[in-house]
């Protein structure tokens, strides 16, 4: 019998759930992303509960932002904030149900391609194909035949923005099956699932976490563009509604302000989200600790 | 099942990788027979296709690049070599274990080490979350693990690298296989850590009445813990015997060679002799006998016709065109 040896053991910090979020504020560009992408949240919410829905004629018509009407006032005399306020929830609902999609397909085929050589082969080619596709003319083909609607956007935005998501997930999970521990976990029996959802998926997850942001900022790009060309809901406000009307009513180029303020918040929101993205990343490797 | 009948029987294997220069012939017509309760050897310098071996038995390699191109695996009553997905998952951990060298890059670095013995242990006995965990500190016990009950939440890189190993171990260990493959599983550890691990195998063969295959290179610890030996040179087998015998009379140049090369106290060399050369490529393995370059031994034949493997006594093969005469002491 060997008597157990005590040997010497490094004492490393385990990884603590708290520690992340600390680490993600302690850099101004996490704090300052994160704080613009919550006043979003929180005007998406509950702005609509204090901000009267846009409708009807107004007698002030096309107003420059003064104290009374902080954004101005279109051509119908509607206040341009209450529009951006309520727009701000549409935009924001497409943006992060379509992310959800094309982050919920992508993630799944990402990790097939990179599990199974044979998936892979099939999942690799439709990948590069979408990716080489021109997707606006696709999606405005898509959302007209479908028809207009929140659920038309969230779907067709969401069908189209997984590549990237798959891409990624798939290059990254490629690194994680080829690791020794993936043998290990064969060794002892583990079949393709189990070695997915237990080893796999758990290593890309923070990679999941930027895809989403960074996918929502795209969606949040595609739902304004085919709203601006009218392919949005007839029936909501959203940023790219927005500027349609200015479009349509011809003052484009004198009411700036009914351009100005639904392209800041899309400028903002995805600025932010990038951001946030990025310092995601930073703050995950250890590689960069002390940024 | 006949108690003289092997756990694992390999008859006839070899394995091909595809690779751009060409296949690339790893491991020829391999047969082993590994018994409950015994320790298997496979001896060989790096390079001989052990580990392909072994990754092949337990049927971990990439298809493509690499191709059984013959033979079979009968685990069971099963050819493992054409079995299911599914014989395959269940074989692999409850019948067939395997210990890797490199026990750092084996565990998985995201989980506890209770994490992964207790998840295999919920997965396939079923056991609950609390019994599992009990288990899990049961097994580290079990591989001396001191403080079990307070390191079970440690992470893989808070361990040294022979309790590293000790914590593979208990997970090889866990669902109690029939056999258990170690390859070069000291190889990473300085000398007192690694015979700790040589002896913690060995009983957990007698305890578990397991059939144990151990990879190595290394003469010292084939003399010490194995009862069989599997000598391999270029892919195939070039000697087989037990390891009295063996090391008694060896009936192969390159055993002998190895022998010789042995460091041994009784005697006071100033340097160790080596065999010459070194081992082929397997991409251009020479023709003939594949030892031939380095063998003090050679005849002309040894150039041309490559000796097949034949026994010469109960329990001893080799495969060398003089194995009787060396064999005998003479050649
Ligand atoms: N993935 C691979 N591709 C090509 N050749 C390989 C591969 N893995 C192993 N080999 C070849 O198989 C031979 C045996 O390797 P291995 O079994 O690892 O030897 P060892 O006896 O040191 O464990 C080596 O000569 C090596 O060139
Ligand atoms: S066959 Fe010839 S070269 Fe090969 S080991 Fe025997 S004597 Fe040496
Ligand atoms: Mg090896």
């Amino acid at each position: 019998m060997s008597a157990p040896i005590p040997e010497s053991t490094r004492t490393a910090t385990a990884p603590s759930r708290t520690g992340g979020l600390r680490r993600f504020v302690a850099q101004p560009t996490g704090a300052l992303s994160l704080t613009v992408l919550l006043v979003f949240v929180v005007t998406g919410v509950f702005g609509p509960l204090f901000v009267d829905r846009p409708g009807g004629l107004g007698s002030e018509i096309l107003q420059a932002p003064s104290s009374a009407h902080w954004f101005g006032t279109d051509d119908l005399g509607q206040d341009v904030f209450a529009q951006v306020v309520w727009g701000t929830r549409v935009s924001l609902t497409v943006g992060a149900a379509a992310s959800g999609l094309a982050i919920l397909i992508g993630t799944a085929l990402g990790l097939m391609g990179a599990y199974s050589r044979r998936a892979d082969a099939w999942i690799t080619t439709v990948t590069d194909l979408m990716l080489s596709l021109p997707l606006l003319p696709l999606m405005i083909i898509v959302t007209a035949v479908a028809g207009p609607s929140i659920l038309t956007l969230t779907v067709v935005i969401g069908l189209f923005s997984w590549p990237e998501v798959t891409r990624l997930i798939r290059s990254n999970g490629m690194v994680v099956v080829a690791m020794p521990y993936i043998d290990g976990a064969r060794a002892l029996g583990a079949g393709g699932w189990r070695i997915v959802t237990r080893e796999v998926l758990p290593a890309v997850v923070p990679l999941v976490v930027v895809s989403v942001l960074l996918t929502a900022a795209r969606a949040v790009i595609s739902e304004a563009g085919l709203s601006f060309l009218g392919l949005g809901d007839p029936d909501s406000w959203s940023w790219g509604r927005i500027m349609l009307n200015a479009q349509r009513s011809g003052v484009l180029s004198t009411a700036w302000w009914q351009t100005l303020f639904p392209s800041l918040a899309i400028l903002l929101l995805v600025l932010a989200a990038t951001v946030a993205g990025v310092r995601f990343n930073d703050s995950r490797d250890p590689r960069l600790k002390d940024r | 099942m006949n108690a003289d009948e092997a756990a694992l029987s390999v008859r006839a294997l070899s394995v091909e990788f595809a690779t751009r220069e060409g296949p690339v012939r790893a491991v020829r017509d391999v047969a082993l027979d590994v018994y409950a309760g015994r320790t298997l050897a496979i001896l060989g310098e790096s390079g001989s296709g052990k580990s392909v071996t072994a990754l092949t038995i337990m049927g971990l390699l990439d298809s493509p690049p690499a191709r059984v191109t013959s033979g079979s695996i009968m685990f069971e009553g099963a050819d493992l070599v054409t079995a299911t997905e599914r014989t395959r998952m269940r074989v692999n951990g409850e019948g067939i274990a395997m210990v890797f060298q490199d026990a750092l890059s084996a565990l998985n670095p995201v989980y506890t080490v209770g994490n992964q013995i207790s998840e295999l242990l919920r997965v396939r006995r079923g056991l609950s979350r609390a019994a599992a965990r009990a288990q899990a500190i049961e097994l580290m016990e079990r591989v001396r693990i001191p403080a079990a009950a307070r390191r079970v939440d440690d992470y893989p890189h808070q361990f040294s690298g022979g309790m590293r190993q000790r914590i593979m171990i208990a997970l090889a260990v866990a669902l109690d296989p029939r056999v258990l493959i170690a390859d070069e599983p000291t190889t990473a550890l300085d000398v007192t850590v690694q015979a700790q691990i040589m002896e913690l195998l060995t009983e957990l063969r007698r305890e578990n009445g397991m059939g144990l295959v151990l990879i190595t290179h290394d003469l010292g610890v084939v003399a010490e813990v194995a009862d069989d030996v599997t000598v391999m040179y270029s892919g195939r087998i070039v000697e087989r015997g037990t390891v009295e015998e063996l090391f008694q009379r060896p009936a192969h140049p390159y055993t002998r060679g190895l022998l010789r090369s042995m460091p041994r106290p009784d005697r006071q060399d100033d340097e160790l002799w080596a065999i010459p050369g070194a081992p082929p490529s397997s991409l251009h393995a020479p023709g003939g006998c594949p030892f031939h370059p380095r063998c003090d031994a050679a005849v002309d034949r040894c150039r041309s016709d490559q000796p097949e493997f034949e026994l010469i006594a109960a329990g001893r093969g080799s495969a060398c065109h003089r194995s009787q005469e060396v064999f005998d002491g003479r050649a």
